[in-house]
C-alpha cells in the first residue's frame, strides 16, 4: 500500500470536486486492503459510473464497492432463502460453478481433468443466456489492455491457444486479424499508444500499416482509411457456439449441469465454504466458484466477501443479411475514446456480418434495450470505415451487458475471506478472448487450494461436432437424409436447419428447452425472416419432444410463453 | 329526408355511396355497379355481413377446420353465430362444401367447410 | 441421389405454382412437377380464411382456403406430379434443381423450363427500426393467422397492431373474433394502407381505433411484451418525441409490408428489380436466364391473388412456348414507369407483340383523384384508362393490344 487511508479518502475528495453534487451526496470509507466503498446518491448513473472509476484509478485503491444510487439504479437484490432452505439437500458436489457463460463453462471443463465432481448451476433456462451471447465473438489480439493488468497478461495468453480449443472442440474460428483505422493526423498518437501497448503485452506481429496496404488485405476497407495498427492474431469465434462446445465437452468428462437452477445463498462455517442454497433446494459443496457475470458481485455479497461491484455497460449488436457475405472480413475498429474498445464491422465464422457494439453505462443489469442512439453510433461508425454495405439490409439488432468492475480489470482470486470461495469477476472484454487463459488460472488457484487432487485419467479434450446440414456437401446431405429421414425436413429456410438438428440440440447434451435455446444450437430463427415461416414449427417441434402443451413453449424461460392460450374451437383443447 | 354515406365493401374498388331516404324511398348514388346499390340499401335496412371462421377439427393434424357462411348473415346474430361456432367441432375427414352447421340460428344461411382436409 | 426429368418444374405450390401448373397441363404439357416445402398445397392462402378472394377470377367472394381448393382439386385431376414436404436448395443457371425431402432424399430435377413461386416473406421489426427490448409477443402478422386459423392458439391477450395494410385489419378483426382485445392500429403513412372497405368490415364494425401518421418506437419487457411506445410521425416520417406515449399490451403484430422471396433466384443468377426487389421480367415472365419463369408475389408483391394466378398462367403459357419454341424471343423493348409510377411489370415487352394480349400491372406512388394511366410509346398513347381514385395499395392492371410492333419503350403514366 502506496498511501495510507486518510490520504485516499482525501484524494477522493479532491476527485469529488470535478462533479456538480451537494457536499454530502457522497461518502466513501476506505478498508485496509484498498477497498473503496461509496455510498449516497448523485443525479444521473453516468455520473455514479464516473464517481467509481474516478476512485478506482486513485493510487492505492484496490477495488471499488459502489452503493450510490441515481434514478433508475436498481440495488442489490437478495431473494429470502429460507422457503429453498427447506426445500432440503437435493444435490452435492465437490466443486459448484455458479454461472453459464463462457468463463464458468470453460472452468468446468478445465476442471474434469481431475477427479473432482463438478456442478455447474445457470439461473436460466439455458447456458450463454447474459453477457456470453451478446457480444460480437472477438478473440481479441491483446492491444489495449493495460500493461501489466491481469486482462492483458490473459488476453494474449488466451487468445494464442484458441486455434488448439477450436481444433480439439471442433467449434468455428477464423484468425482473420484486426485492424484499428486511423482516418487522419489526429488518431495518429492514439494508435501508435495502441501499438506501444501491444508491443508491451507481447501481442504477436503488431505492425502500423498503411491505408493501402490495409486495403489490400481488406478490399472492404473505407477508402479514407489513412493507415491502421494491424494484428494478425484477432479472429472470430462465435460465442454461442464456444460455450455450448465447452459444455458439452464438460458433460463427456463427467461435469453436470443444472439449469433454471438460481443461487440465493452462499452456506459459510468458520469460514469455509459449506454449499449453495439454491432455488432447486440445498447443495453440499466444498468449492464455490463465482462466474455470475452481471450478478458477481452479489453472489460475493452472500458468501460476505464483496470487495467490487459490477456496473452493468451496455452494448448493442447489429446483425445483416447472409448478402452481405465476403463483403469485409476482418474485424476494423476506430481509435478509442471509451473504457470500452467499442465495435466495428465484422463477418463471423457463420459468414454473417455483424456491426457493434455500442457502449451505455446502464443502472439496471437487465436492460437489454436497443435505442435509437446505439443504432446511429454504430451504423455511422461502420459505414465509415467500410464500403459497399447497404444500411437497410440489417436483419436483426440485440444488446447485452458487459459486467465491469470500477476497476476496469478482471477479478480473478481465491477469496481473502471464505476458504474455498473463488472469484472470478468482472469477465467483460476481452473475456470471451481470455477464456482458456481464464480457466487454466482458476484451474492453477483450485489445485492451489486442492494440491492432492487426483488426476482424470478418462479425461478426452475432444468434442466432435455433428454435421451442419447447411455445411454439407449434397452427397453428405443425401447420405444424412439416408441414415435419418429427419434430415430431408427443412424447418428454418433461411439457414437451412432441419428437423434432425432441432432434435438433436432438444435431446441433446445440454438439452434445449428454449427457442432460443434451439436458435442457439441449429441457427433456426437467425436469418432473414427472423423465425417467421420457422418460429411455428420450431415451437410445435418442442412441444412434441417435451411432451408440453404449446402453449408452454417458452421463447426463454418462463413468463416468455409465445402463445397465450387455446383458441376455444380447437377440438383436442376444448375449454 | 335521410342521408348516409358508406364504403361499399363488395369488391376491392370501396366505392363512396351516399343513401338518400325521402319517406322509405331509397335513393343511391355514387355505385359503380349494381351490388354496390344492393349493398347500400342492406346497410340502411339490414346490414349483413359473411362469417368466416374456423371449428375444431379431430383426426387431422391440422387443429381448425376454416369454414365460411354460403350467404351473409344479419351483422346483430355475427356475435352468435360465432358462439355457436366456436363450441362446434368435427372429425376429419371433410369436403370442401360440406354443411358444418345448416341453417344456423335460424338464418336460413349454412356455415360450410372452406376446405377439404383428407390428412 | 435420384434424378428426376421433367418437362416444367414449379417451385412452390401457392396460388401462383398451383396455376402455372394447371395451366401448363391445359397447354398440354405431359411432365409437370410442382414442389411444395409444406406438407400441402396452398401456400399462404390456408391460413387465410376470410373471404374476398377471387373475385375477378370467379365472379364470387371466396375464402383464401376455398381459392386454393379450387386449384389443388385441378391439379389433382390433372395427375399432375407434386412432391410436398420438399425444399428446394439450389437451382442452377443451366435449369437443375437440387431439392430434399425425408422420404426422397436429395433429388436433382432436370427440367426444360423451371417456374419460380416462393412467393414472399414479411418484414420483421428491424426493417422498421422498432426500438427496445426483445421479449416473446412480437410477432409479424402472417404468423399470428397461422397460430389462430391453423393451430389454434392465441398468441396474446391485448394486441397493438402496427401496419393497416389489408393483412393488418383483416388480424384485427380476426383477434376481436377471437377474444383478443386490439387496442388499436397504427399506421406510420398519413393514408390507410390496406382497402377503404377492409377499414370497414374489419376496424369499424368492431370499434377497433386507426391512428394515422402514428408509429411504434419501442418495446418495452424482457420476458414477454409488457407495453409498446407509439409517437406521430412528423413531415420528415421521423418519429416526434414529445409526443410519445405507452401502451401496455402483451402482443405487438407487425403487418409492415412483403418481400419477394428470391434467395435461390439470387444464387442462380437470376437478375433482380431493385424497386420489386424481384426478378426482372418480360411479357411472358421470363427472367434473365432462358427457361426460367417467374410468377406471383416472387416477382413483385400484388394485392389480388387474382393477378397472381393471371401471372403463373402467362409464365406457363411463356414456358409451353420456350419448350416448343414457338417464340423465337425477337427484340424487346423496356417499360418504363412514368408520372407518379412506382413500378411497371413486366419490365421488358416483346416488340413484335402485335395482335398479342399484353397485362401491365403497375403501383401508383401517391394517391389521386379522376387520374388517367396511359401507355405511351414513341409519343404515341396506346392506351388510356380513367379511374375515379388510383392508391398505392390497390395495383392497377392494365390490358391492351397494340395493333403493330413497338418502336420504341413503353412509358406508362397516371395523371
Amino acid at each position: 500500500m502506496t498511501a495510507n487511508k486518510q490520504e485516499i479518502l482525501a484524494a477522493f475528495s479532491e476527485g469529488l470536486k470535478k462533479f456538480d453534487l451537494d457536499s454530502s451526496a457522497v461518502s466513501a470509507r476506505i478498508e485496509d486492503d484498498g477497498i473503496l466503498t461509496l455510498e449516497g446518491s448523485t443525479k444521473t448513473w453516468q455520473t455514479a459510473v464516473d464517481i467509481g472509476h474516478m476512485a478506482a484509478k486513485l493510487p492505492g485503491v484496490h477495488n471499488v464497492v459502489s452503493d450510490l444510487t441515481a434514478p433508475g439504479a436498481v440495488p442489490l437484490k437478495r431473494k429470502d432463502s429460507a422457503p429453498y432452505r427447506a426445500m432440503g439437500v437435493v444435490d452435492k458436489a465437490d466443486v459448484v460453478i455458479i454461472g453459464g457463460g463462457v468463463t464458468g463453462c470453460a472452468i468446468a471443463r478445465q476442471l474434469t481433468q481431475y477427479r473432482v465432481n463438478i456442478l455447474l448451476l445457470e439461473k436460466e433456462e439455458d447456458l450463454c443466456e447474459g453477457s456470453s451471447k451478446a457480444n460480437n465473438g472477438m478473440v481479441h489480439s491483446g492491444y489495449d489492455s493495460k500493461p501489466a493488468s491481469l486482462k492483458a497478461r490473459l488476453n494474449v495468453r488466451g487468445n494464442a491457444q484458441y486455434t488448439k480449443w477450436s481444433q480439439q472442440l471442433g467449434f468455428k474460428f477464423n484468425r482473420t486479424g484486426s485492424f484499428v483505422c486511423g482516418f487522419g493526423e489526429e488518431d495518429r498518437a492514439a494508435i501508435e499508444g495502441l501499438y506501444e501497448n501491444g508491443v508491451t503485452n507481447g501481442v504477436p506481429g503488431i505492425e502500423i500499416i498503411s491505408g493501402n496496404r490495409a486495403r489490400e488485405m481488406e478490399p472492404g476497407l473505407s477508402d479514407s482509411v489513412q493507415f491502421a495498427l494491424w494484428t494478425p492474431s484477432a479472429g472470430y469465434a462465435e460465442p454461442y457456439e464456444v460455450t455450448l462446445a465447452l459444455a458439452e465437452n464438460a458433460v463427456d468428462n463427467g461435469a453436470r449441469f443444472r439449469l433454471g437452477c438460481e443461487v440465493v445463498d452462499i452456506l459459510t462455517k468458520d469460514g469455509r465454504v459449506q454449499g449453495v442454497v439454491t432455488t432447486q433446494g440445498v447443495i453440499p459443496c466444498d468449492c464455490v466458484i463465482n462466474a455470475a457475470g452481471l450478478y458477481a458481485d452479489e453472489i460475493a455479497e452472500m458468501a460476505g466477501d464483496r470487495f467490487y461491484s459490477i456496473h452493468p455497460r451496455r452494448g448493442a449488436l447489429v446483425i445483416f443479411d447472409k448478402e452481405n457475405k465476403g463483403k469485409i472480413r476482418t474485424f476494423s475498429g476506430v481509435a478509442p475514446n471509451n473504457y470500452t474498445k467499442g465495435g466495428g464491422p465484422e463477418e463471423t465464422p457463420e459468414g454473417t456480418l455483424l456491426w457493434g457494439p455500442s457502449a451505455l453505462e446502464v443502472p439496471d443489469k437487465e436492460d437489454r434495450d436497443v435505442d435509437r442512439e446505439d443504432m446511429e453510433f454504430i451504423l455511422e461508425k461502420g459505414m465509415r470505415l467500410t464500403k459497399g454495405i447497404d444500411p437497410r439490409s440489417v436483419i436483426t439488432y440485440f444488446s447485452g451487458n458487459r459486467a465491469a468492475t470500477y476497476s476496469e480489470d478482471f477479478v480473478i482470486q481465491n477469496s481473502r475471506k471464505i476458504k474455498g470461495f473463488i472469484h472470478v469477476a468482472g469477465i467483460q472484454s476481452p473475456g470471451f478472448a481470455s477464456a482458456p487463459a481464464i480457466a487454466e488460472l482458476v484451474e492453477s488457484l483450485y489445485l492451489g487450494q486442492n494440491p492432492d487432487t487426483p488426476i482424470n485419467t478418462a479425461f478426452n479434450p475432444i468434442r466432435k461436432p455433428e454435421p451442419a446440414f447447411r455445411d454439407c456437401t449434397q452427397e453428405e446431405r443425401d447420405r444424412l437424409i439416408a441414415e435419418n429421414p429427419a434430415y430431408g425436413r427443412v424447418v428454418c429456410r433461411c439457414e437451412t436447419v432441419t428437423e434432425a438438428e432441432i432434435l438433436r440440440a432438444v435431446h441433446g447434451k445440454i438439452p434445449a428447452r428454449t427457442m432460443d435455446a434451439v436458435k442457439r444450437r441449429t441457427r433456426a430463427g437467425m436469418g432473414r425472416c427472423q423465425s417467421g415461416f420457422c418460429g411455428s414449427r420450431v415451437l410445435e417441434l418442442l412441444a412434441r419432444e417435451w411432451k408440453i402443451d404449446p402453449s408452454e413453449v417458452t421463447l426463454k424461460g418462463k413468463g416468455s410463453e409465445i402463445l397465450v392460450r387455446p383458441s376455444r374451437n380447437t377440438g383436442r383443447n376444448a375449454e | 329526408m335521410t342521408t348516409k354515406q358508406y364504403v361499399c365493401i363488395v369488391c376491392p374498388m370501396s366505392c363512396s355511396i351516399e343513401l338518400t331516404d325521402d319517406s322509405g324511398v331509397l335513393t343511391v348514388k355514387g355505385n359503380t355497379c349494381k351490388r354496390g346499390e344492393e349493398y347500400a340499401k342492406n346497410e340502411y335496412t339490414d346490414p349483413k355481413r359473411m362469417i368466416t371462421t374456423t371449428v375444431g377439427l379431430r383426426g387431422s393434424r391440422l387443429r381448425c377446420l376454416p369454414v365460411i357462411s354460403r350467404k351473409a348473415v344479419p351483422k346483430k346474430l355475427l356475435r352468435d353465430c360465432m358462439k355457436q361456432l366456436y363450441a362446434t367441432v368435427v372429425d376429419a375427414p371433410v369436403r370442401q362444401g360440406d354443411v358444418i352447421v345448416a341453417n344456423i340460428l335460424g338464418t336460413g344461411v349454412d356455415i360450410i367447410a372452406a376446405r377439404s382436409i383428407t390428412l | 441421389m435420384n434424378t428426376l426429368s421433367y418437362d416444367i418444374a414449379v417451385i412452390g405450390g401457392g396460388p401462383a405454382g398451383l396455376a402455372a401448373a394447371v395451366k401448363a397441363r391445359e397447354l398440354g404439357m405431359d411432365r409437370i412437377l410442382l414442389v411444395e416445402r409444406d406438407y400441402e398445397l396452398g401456400g399462404i392462402l390456408q391460413q387465410c380464411i376470410h373471404d374476398g378472394f377471387g373475385l375477378l377470377r370467379f365472379k364470387k367472394q371466396l375464402s383464401g382456403c376455398q381459392y386454393a381448393q379450387k386449384f389443388i382439386d385441378l391439379v389433382a385431376e390433372g395427375g399432375i406430379d407434386v412432391l410436398c414436404d420438399t425444399m428446394v436448395l439450389e437451382l442452377t443457371d443451366d435449369r437443375r434443381i437440387y431439392a430434399v425431402s425425408a422420404q426422397e432424399g436429395l433429388l436433382e430435377i432436370r427440367a426444360q423450363a423451371v417456374i419460380l413461386a416462393m412467393g414472399c416473406r414479411e418484414r420483421t421489426r428491424s426493417q422498421v427500426s422498432i426500438m427496445g427490448s426483445r421479449p416473446a409477443g412480437v410477432l409479424t402478422a402472417g404468423s399470428v393467422q397461422r397460430y389462430i386459423n391453423m393451430e389454434g392458439y392465441l398468441p396474446g391477450k391485448k394486441a397493438v397492431i402496427l401496419g393497416s395494410g389489408d393483412i393488418g385489419l383483416i388480424m384485427a378483426r380476426r383477434m376481436t373474433l377471437e377474444g383478443i382485445e386490439v387496442e388499436g392500429v397504427y399506421e406510420v403513412m398519413s393514408s390507410l394502407g390496406g382497402l377503404r372497405r377492409n377499414k370497414v368490415q374489419c376496424l369499424d364494425d368492431y370499434g377497433i381505433s386507426l391512428h394515422l401518421s402514428t408509429t411504434v418506437t419501442k418495446i418495452h419487457g424482457n420476458k414477454r411484451v409488457e407495453a409498446v411506445t407509439v409517437a406521430l410521425v412528423g413531415s420528415d416520417g421521423k418519429p416526434v418525441r414529445e409526443t410519445e406515449r405507452v401502451i401496455p399490451c402483451d402482443l405487438l403484430v407487425l403487418s409492415v409490408g412483403l418481400i419477394p422471396e428470391n434467395e435461390l433466384s439470387r444464387k442462380a443468377g437470376v437478375q433482380l428489380h431493385p424497386v420489386t426487389r424481384g426478378p426482372v421480367v418480360d411479357d411472358t415472365m421470363m427472367t434473365s436466364i432462358p427457361g426460367v419463369f417467374a410468377a406471383g408475389n416472387v416477382v413483385a408483391v400484388f394485392d389480388l391473388v387474382d393477378y397472381v394466378s393471371r401471372s403463373g398462367e402467362i409464365a406457363a403459357q411463356g414456358a409451353v412456348d420456350f419448350i416448343r419454341r414457338q417464340s423465337a424471343r425477337g427484340n424487346m423493348v423496356d417499360t418504363v414507369a412514368g408520372s407518379n409510377v412506382g413500378f411497371v411489370l413486366p419490365q421488358r415487352v416483346n416488340a413484335d407483340c402485335g395482335g398479342k394480349e399484353i397485362n401491365l400491372y403497375l403501383r401508383v406512388r401517391k394517391p389521386m383523384k379522376d387520374v388517367r394511366a396511359e401507355i405511351v410509346c414513341n409519343g404515341k398513347i396506346l392506351k388510356s384508362t380513367r379511374y375515379g381514385v388510383a392508391n398505392p395499395p390497390e395495383m392497377i392492371a392494365l390490358r391492351f393490344v397494340p395493333d403493330g410492333p413497338l418502336d420504341g419503350p413503353l412509358t406508362v403514366d397516371v395523371r
